[in-house]
């Protein structure tokens, strides 16, 4: 009967959105609870009352803004370093030829093979060597190796849908290699370029465990990890001011994400589609 | 106007060769079409002259001046790319205005010069619309206004009319005669496609295998071809080939003898083997010492042309009129008008045997 298939598809699809759905509802819903609420059993689905206090409280009281901003500054400074970096290897990677240009798209590739946990000590080594220990920079330049590869592959992709022929038209028109590739080459990598940013930034903003081990200072510290240690302690968890931070530590995302989908998607359909 | 010579132009690209000493004077004003199969060299030659490619050795020049390390912007060159090339993030009026602003010509005459451009190639309406909402005929327009707006020395057109279909092309073929007329620059042409070539090129430039060929008018590349490739490329139904040999004042094909005018041909032909080449239409049918049964007829409404089989086996074609009704199966006799008649040294590129002028036509190119 396709009528109870098509009942049986529904159901399990909606309960995977429910499942899904529902942490982030809660966050939601407790971020909103007064203190008195949270805890009640059996426990109130919609609030009784809602509050701002925990987010008044977060931005006021707590170090939640320098976070905020070191994270910002953190995902920001990655993503320009990843994407400026990954359009000028992309290029490199489609439009010369040289010995071992495949090579050297495989090897970039190698850090992916390896799980994190075993890059970390040797990146806090030769942090703490070139004396960029406990800084923002070190965090920058962390991500940007683990982002970059990705970037470089995504982007080699959508420069492989750019016409060599209108690098040459642009030349012959006057134009020098850089001004062709600004003029020309750029604007057609426009979509590739931002789902690249958004991957990278996204990445950098949720990234957790670099941020544990490379940053121990407070007043470096990004969201991730600091919103972690500033609230999570052995004895106490405090949970309204948790899920008021992790309302709007998502809230960049959620607004940027629902602003540039459609980009986003064209990304991950880039490797896959060649013209 | 400004010449263009290509001295002993190589290129090679790993082991691969594309061109083997391509020398090549184009005067100012010519119409030169670089015609040839794919893979000839021919697009190599232009991109070359562009400056898009580094030739291997050799020198290039452009009104009398070296170019060989100037960029392609700084060479005066305009050029039309097959796939058109336009910019499809600007409109047709800021792709028409492109080469200007990178040669820094002020706003005011920017657009003065594309008006008149777009006014040349009816461009007008669509001056604000996106390449993509173009047809492949106006996208063409455009690319032909981009490259002329800015006045250059030289044309350069890599297989324009390729994408259209073929009443817009022939269209186009026409618009283009006119243009060269108007402007009286160099142009060159590459394309495949030796229609165009015959009906648009002042000379033509056959290349095989990264050679040139043979450089000369469309009639002498058509009457008097240099070598077998030439002879077998230009001209549709092609140039029939028949392997024999040549004995005294007679050609022997098979069973066969075929009497030829030896005062025709080099002093120094010899007897021996030779590929003697006839067009489909200097066989004359119905009365000759060859005989050959009709194998195919093809009748294209204002010719006919006839497959015929020779009774040594060999396979030959004849254009005959359209009227004409022969039936497959059928007997017939056949002759070869005598003037008409060319020799080839045997092997696959043999070069010909005749002396300069004869075997040249006495029927002017049909047009098709």
């Amino acid at each position: 009967m396709p009528r109870a298939r098509h009942l049986i598809l529904n159901l399990v699809t909606w309960s995977l959105v429910l499942l899904i759905a529902f942490p982030l509802f809660w966050m939601i819903i407790t971020s909103v609870k007064p203190q008195s609420e949270l805890f009640r059993i059996p426990p109130t689905w919609l609030p009784e009352t809602v509050t701002f206090e925990h987010y008044w409280r977060l931005l006021s009281e707590t170090p939640f803004l320098r976070y905020f901003r070191n994270s910002v500054v953190l995902a920001t400074t990655t993503t320009l370093f990843v994407v400026s970096l990954g359009t000028l290897g992309a290029y490199s990677l489609v439009r010369f030829n040289y010995r071992g240009r495949e090579t050297l798209a495989m090897l970039v590739l190698f850090t992916y093979l390896l799980p994190s946990v075993v890059l970390i000590i040797p990146l806090y080594m030769m942090m703490v060597a070139i004396g960029l220990s406990n800084t923002l920079m070190s965090l920058i330049l962390a991500h940007t190796t683990f982002a970059l590869p990705y970037a470089l592959w995504l982007l080699r992709s959508f420069m492989e849908g750019v016409p060599k022929d209108l690098e040459s038209a642009a030349l012959v028109d006057g134009a020098t290699r850089m001004g062709a590739f600004r003029d020309v080459i750029l604007p057609q990598l426009l979509p590739g370029i931002i789902s690249t940013a958004l991957f990278t930034f996204i990445l950098s903003w949720n990234e957790y465990l670099y941020a544990l081990v490379l940053v121990n200072s407070d007043a470096v510290a990004p969201l991730t990890t600091g919103v972690m240690s500033m609230l999570i302690s052995a004895f106490n968890i405090e949970w309204s001011l948790l899920m008021a931070a992790s309302v709007m530590m998502s809230l960049p995302l959620i607004v940027v994400f629902a602003f540039l989908q459609s980009y986003l998607t064209s990304g991950f359909g880039a490797g896959g589609v060649k013209g | 106007m400004a010449n263009v010579t290509l001295s002993k132009v190589r290129k090679s690209f790993g082991a691969f060769t594309a061109l083997e000493e391509l020398n090549m004077e184009i005067a100012a004003g010519e119409f030169i079409a670089l015609l040839g199969p794919s893979g000839c060299g021919k697009s190599t030659t232009l991109r070359i002259l562009a400056g898009l490619e580094f030739p291997t050795s050799g020198e290039i020049s452009i009104d009398d001046r070296r170019v060989n390390d100037l960029p392609p912007g700084k060479r005066d060159i305009a050029m039309v790319f097959q796939s058109y090339a336009l910019y499809p993030h600007m409109t047709v009026a800021e792709n028409i205005a492109y080469p200007l602003k990178k040669h820094g010509v002020k706003r005011p005459e920017r657009e003065a010069a594309v008006r008149q451009a777009a006014e040349l190639l009816q461009l007008e309406p669509l001056l604000d619309r996106k390449p993509k909402q173009l047809s492949g005929g106006q996208q063409q327009r455009v690319a032909l206004g981009r490259a002329l707006v800015r006045d250059p020395k030289v044309f350069l057109l890599d297989e324009p009319l390729s994408n259209l279909d073929a009443k817009l092309r022939s269209y186009m073929r026409a618009e283009l005669i006119e243009l060269h007329r108007r402007l009286g620059k160099t142009m060159v042409y590459v394309t495949h496609d030796q229609l165009e070539a015959m009906t648009m090129a002042t000379r033509i430039a056959v290349m095989h295998g990264g050679r040139l060929q043979q450089f000369d008018t469309p009639e002498m590349v058509y009457n008097c071809p240099a070598n077998r490739f030439v002879a077998s490329f230009i001209g549709t139904p092609s140039m029939n080939q028949l392997e024999g040999r040549v004995e005294g004042g007679a050609f022997i094909l098979g069973p066969d003898r075929i009497a030829i005018d030896r005062t025709m041909f080099r002093d120094d032909l010899a007897d021996g083997p030779a590929v003697l080449g006839i067009r489909p239409e200097y066989i004359q049918i119905g009365r000759g010492p060859l005989q050959a049964t009709v194998r195919l007829a093809e009748n294209t409404g204002h010719e006919t042309i006839l497959t015929l089989e020779l009774s040594e086996g060999s396979r030959i074609t004849a254009r005959v009129e359209a009227g004409s009704r022969h039936k497959v199966g059928q007997v017939l006799s056949l002759g070869l008008q005598n003037d008409a008649v060319h020799l080839f040294e045997p092997g696959e590129n043999g070069a010909r045997l005749n002396k300069e002028q004869t075997g040249a036509a006495v029927i002017p190119m049909r047009a098709q």
